[in-house]
């Protein structure tokens, strides 16, 4: 793959892909992001589980073929579930979507949140051998930035493109220094943490984390194996841990049922109902994503803000939600999930209840009586996005939009339509780690992530103000504002947030469901 | 030297000058297919943004700066040598990512050609015996149907029947051939089955016509009448002579096996060639799908060269034609 | 005696050929005038019901009805075979006649041309077409018309090469009739009793290619169904609901056994025909 194409690629952080995520309790919120714990937080209670059992195997499957394992440069949202068990950064999120310090035991922000420093966590070994310091820290940290002198000053991680300098100061300690004050950031440091000029990230991983990287077989598995070293006594629980590659969420299924694979979190509510409940407990929550039908904001004739409108009128998004999920998903209105908690304004609901009569007024008004023929181009390999333009063509014919479908590979897909933005619509699930800034600043009008070509001054002019704000309420009235801006606007058609199930095989315990997109394997075990 | 001898070198001669131009055309066909038709290869990788400077450094990174025909001879030589170059989307040699997945595709075709040649030679000898009676109406009616069932039709249906209601196999668990030789047989059992079964139809159709014509010839009439064996006509005088037309069937038949394995192993969910090949697809990786399908017809290409010198062998006649 | 068998046994394979084709034929009939619903329309409140009076065949995962659609997919399955065979058919005889009227350097350039894209396993070959050209139904017609040629072109050029020395032909050479003329008005209608059984059995292994390809996603594109892609879409529901499996099975394999009793029936009482 070329540099441009990477490039390109990096920009896409985030975006992941709705056939599977794990969940969220709805409850929490993006607060966590403002949490500092002390030094003494830890990440698990290993001890309550004294008397667990240790050793054993688990297989889980995946619908895609890793296409990285560096931790600053894998994109795809099926790369970084996979790689959370291998790379550890100087802070992590637990089940609860809580921010915990990890390699770092604290940090500290400047008032002005325009300097982090964190305090490296001492007697944590890589699997390589090598003892981490604040070395180690730096150069990630630089290397995730651009910052190092053999890169062009591109951030592998986008997020971190806000980063002047990383140094170590004379305690020990690593001192992020920013561009400009964003008290936003601290979730970023969440990226992997890899030896001092270490390279091969790619080939051979080294991180920190609770599972070595054992092998790669292409088009078949990875398998990791325990972490004798880990930094965590107690954990992990398991001997090894394999990723098994499966054609699509259909065969995952079907191994599910064999035994040959024992964990698969990508089901919808149809297919995991095939399954014996005395084989396989359903995990379930809320997922925090956003399944878009995006329209392109720059072609005609959608950009013209009625015949968004009329297309939002014109769907129905129960019924969608019926048919590409079993009815397991929360209806959306706006860019943000209700899993956002008080960010999300629930006042905007119902905004668009399906109205045909009200479309076809609106479309005629803008100069469209009979329709128009409209292509919906959508990534082959995700089922739910298939069959979700399926529906929508089938919805949209009434008001006389001839919806065609057009299929593409996910690398076209990434490149045709996100970077270039060469499309009229798409369909797609856009994931964030759990920050609502993360969630809205694709939609300032010179992001790069802003594939829907959405430009509103008054949104950009708030979302430049956002990381400047100290005051909590202040930044969830801004986001408010944000949202119902964009209603105004219809700045696009949100569908749902999917409820992706997790199948977890009655023999192991200990598997829990994250509100991002991660399998962590270090606290499964097997059942007694 | 005998006439006889000479003939047979002078036929065997012919037919590698035929072999070698039929290699030069299939070559050339793949080279043509990956290397002009797709565009400039450089500006695809790169995408729309790349200046003109990465353009033509990535040119001579990959050779494609060269006139076109250094460009096929290079290609070329590699093939032989087996060196294809990177695959686009793994970065990892062409040939590391063929030899990792042959063994479940060759594997596969193979136990599906045993199984033809077991279940459909026995049978037809059995059909062909009393044409017309019961036992041969019900295996030629089987027969047409079976004919007719697509492969992957005939899975779906095995995977429901085997792994849904009967439970005897188990899905996606390929057991790789170092982890025990039973096992790797066992995990590709049904999905062979599943390519099999039309083939062992389509044979079963074509030995039991050429049985019955031997049946019916003169000479065999002619042993009857002598009292020899059954048995005897039928191993020393009716099989060698149909042989021909076995050879023929089964070069055809493999060469069938090996295309249908690859839509097989896609519903048994089974990482061969097949899914390679896909993911190929998926990813426009033309350097891997070149190789693949260069892979692919030199074997069918060298499997028809084998039965045209076999069938010379069995049957003299043929040269002379 | 012989003839009088073979053309029994000419006639029920022609006359069961027939029968089942014509089921086909009847649905694809069917699917342009009296479709029960819109094929491609969905209703959510009625996904996955079982086959009953208002949904003949059931409903899919989409809600959409099984038989409207399994109408649509033989008007498609009907349209890629014939559209491809005959792009097969045109491309052989216009390469395969020559080459066997006239022998010699150009017979073996087309002939070894031939021989060495049969040596691509078929399937192969219109997979990779389609792979570069993308897939719709448009590419997969003609890739598969590409890969069928040369089977006809074999069948023209043996047939040309085995009558060129026939009277009637001489006759014609001497009567300094052109060579274009001899080989379409004279050569062409006596390969019938090849061609004709070549043609059907090719609709039926076009018809093979196609659904294995719109199986793998690379046929027909959604919402639009063909058999190979409705059975791709029920993967997940062979145990639930298996009437999403048996229709377009059934109908997939009608109309492949139809066409292969059909060839058969034609080849049987043509070589019956030739035999008295």
């Amino acid at each position: 793959m070329s540099k441009a194409f990477k490039k390109a690629v990096s920009a896409a952080l985030f975006l992941a892909l709705c056939a599977g995520l794990c969940a969220c309790n709805n409850g929490q919120s993006g607060e966590t992001s403002q949490t500092v714990p002390g030094p003494d937080a830890s990440i698990t209670d290993a001890s309550e589980n004294g008397d667990a059992v240790y050793g054993g195997d688990a297989v889980v499957g995946i619908t895609q073929e890793p296409s990285s394992f560096d931790p600053h440069k894998a994109v795809a949202a099926g790369d970084k579930e996979l790689i959370f068990n291998i790379y550890e950064g100087l802070y992590k999120f637990d089940s609860t979507g809580t921010l915990n310090p990890c390699l770092a035991t604290d940090c500290t922000i400047s008032d002005d949140s325009t300097v982090y420093t964190f305090t490296i966590r001492e007697g944590v070994t890589f699997h390589n051998g090598d003892t981490l310091d604040a070395d180690d820290v730096v150069y990630s940290l630089k290397r995730a930035a651009g910052l190092l002198d053999s890169q062009d000053g591109t951030a592998l991680v986008a997020e971190l493109d806000c980063i002047k300098d990383v140094e170590k100061n004379d305690a020990g300690q690593v001192v992020v220094t920013l561009e400009s004050g964003n008290s936003e950031l601290l979730s970023y440091f969440t990226t992997g943490i890899i030896p001092d000029g270490y390279e091969d990230c790619d080939s051979q991983p080294v991180g920190t984390g609770p599972f070595k990287f054992a092998s790669y077989t292409i088009g078949e598995n990875v398998m990791l194996v325990k972490n004798e070293d880990y930094w965590q006594t107690g954990l992990p629980y398991l001997d090894s841990v394999t990723f098994k590659i499966c054609a699509d969420m259909d065969s995952g299924l079907l191994e599910l049922q064999n035994g040959s694979i024992d964990i698969f979190p990508y089901l919808d509510s149809i297919r995991a109902d095939q399954l014996d409940p005395s084989q396989f407990t359903i995990e379930s929550n809320g997922s925090n994503m956003v399944q878009i039908f995006a329209l392109n904001n720059a072609v005609a004739p959608l950009d013209d803000v009625r015949v968004r409108e009329a297309i939002n009128l014109a769907i129905n998004r129960q019924d969608i939600i019926q048919v590409t999920m079993g009815g397991a998903g929360v209806e959306l209105t706006t860019a943000m999930s209700p899993a956002m908690g008080s960010y999300y304004d629930s006042s905007l609901d119902g905004t668009y209840t399906q109205d045909i009569e009200a479309a076809k007024a609106l479309l005629e008004e803008a100069g469209y009586p009979d329709g128009f023929s409209l292509t919906v181009t959508v990534p082959s390999n995700y089922l739910v996005h298939v069959n979700t333009a399926v529906e929508l063509a089938s919805e949209l014919s009434a008001v006389g939009i001839d919806l065609e479908i057009e299929q593409v590979d996910w690398a076209t897909w990434l490149e045709t339509v996100y970077t270039n933005r060469e499309y009229e619509s798409t369909v797609i699930c856009l994931t964030s780690d759990y920050a609502p800034y993360d969630v809205l600043q694709r939609y300032a009008s010179s992001s790069s992530d802003n594939f829907i070509n959405y430009s509103n001054s008054e949104v950009d002019a708030l979302l430049a103000e956002i990381p400047t704000l100290a005051d909590d309420s202040a930044k969830t009235e801004a986001y408010h504002e944000i949202l119902n801006i964009m209603v105004e606007d219809s700045a696009s058609c949100y569908i749902q947030d999917p409820t992706t199930l997790t199948a977890v095989s009655t023999r192991l315990t200990g598997y829990s469901v994250y509100p991002m997109y991660v399998q962590d394997m270090s606290q499964v075990k097997l059942a007694e | 030297m005998s006439l006889n001898a000479k003939q047979n070198l002078k036929y065997a001669g012919l037919k590698l000058i035929e072999l070698i131009a039929t290699l030069f055309v299939v070559s050339f066909l793949t080279f043509a297919a990956f290397s002009i038709i797709p565009g400039d290869t450089a500006q695809i990788i790169l995408g729309p943004n790349a200046t003109p400077a990465q353009l033509d450094r990535l040119r001579a990174e990959l050779g494609i700066d060269q006139p076109l025909p250094v460009r096929y001879i290079t290609w070329v030589a590699g093939a032989f040598t087996g060196n294809l170059g990177n695959s686009t989307s793994f970065k990892v040699p062409v040939i590391d990512l063929i030899a990792q997945r042959l063994p479940v595709t060759l594997g596969m075709s193979i136990l599906a050609l045993v199984m033809v040649i077991v279940v459909s030679y026995p049978l037809s000898v059995f059909s062909a015996r009393r044409p017309g009676h019961l036992g041969d109406t019900v295996c030629s009616i089987l027969g047409h149907v079976l004919f007719a069932v697509p492969p992957f039709v005939l899975s779906l249906l095995l995977i429901v029947l085997c792994s849904g209601v009967l439970h005897i196999f188990t899905m996606g668990k390929y057991a790789p051939p170092e982890k025990g030789f039973g096992n790797y047989i066992a995990s590709l059992a049904l999905p062979a089955f599943a390519i099999a079964l039309p083939k062992i139809a389509m044979t079963f159709k074509f030995m039991r016509s050429a049985i019955i014509e031997q049946n019916a010839s003169e000479y065999v009439k002619t042993e009857r009448s002598h009292g020899l064996s059954e048995a005897r006509i039928l191993l020393r005088h009716v099989l060698p002579n149909s042989n021909v037309s076995s050879i023929t069937i089964i070069t055809l038949v493999l060469s069938d096996i090996l295309g249908g394995s690859l839509i097989v192993e896609q519903v048994f969910n089974l990482p061969g060639l097949g899914r390679l090949l896909l993911t190929a697809i998926d990813r426009r990786d033309f350097p891997l799908l070149s190789g693949m399908i260069f892979y692919l017809a030199l074997i069918t290409v060298i499997l028809y060269f084998a039965s045209d010198i076999l069938s010379s062998l069995s049957d003299p006649r043929i040269r002379i034609k | 005696m012989q003839s009088k068998a073979s053309s029994f046994r000419a006639k029920t394979f022609f006359i069961t050929g027939a029968v089942l084709l014509g089921i086909v034929v009847l649905a694809f009939v069917m699917s342009l005038v009296c479709s029960p619903y819109d094929p491609n329309a969905t209703s959510a409140k009625e996904i996955l019901l079982p086959p009953s009076a208002q949904h003949v065949f059931g409903t899919d995962n989409f809600g959409r009805d099984v038989f409207s659609r399994i109408l649509d997919a033989s008007k498609y399955t009907i349209f890629i075979s014939i559209a491809g065979v005959a792009i097969a058919l045109l491309l052989g005889v216009v390469t395969g006649l020559p080459a066997g009227y006239f022998g010699g350097f150009p017979d073996r350039c087309i002939m070894l041309f031939n021989n060495s894209i049969m040596c691509f396993p078929g399937i192969l070959l219109a997979l990779v077409a389609v792979a570069v050209f993308g897939p719709s139904m448009f590419n997969v017609v003609w890739a598969l018309g590409l890969v069928f040629a040369p089977t006809f072109a074999r069948v023209c050029r043996a047939g040309a090469m085995e009558l060129k020395t026939r009277d009637f032909i001489m006759h014609a050479k001497v009567m300094r009739v052109k060579p274009l003329r001899i080989m379409y008005s004279h050569i062409l209608p006596n390969l019938m009793p090849q061609l004709l059984p070549a043609t059907v059995i090719g609709l039926a292994n076009m018809t093979l290619f196609e659904s294995g390809m719109s199986y793998l996603g690379l046929g027909v594109q959604p919402p639009d169904a063909s058999f190979g892609k409705m059975l791709a879409d029920c993967k997940a529901y062979v145990l639930t609901a298996p009437w999403l499996v048996i229709f377009p099975s059934l109908m997939l394999i009608i109309y492949i056994l139809g066409l292969y009793f059909m060839s058969e029936g034609i080849r049987v009482s043509y070589s019956g025909r030739s035999d008295s």
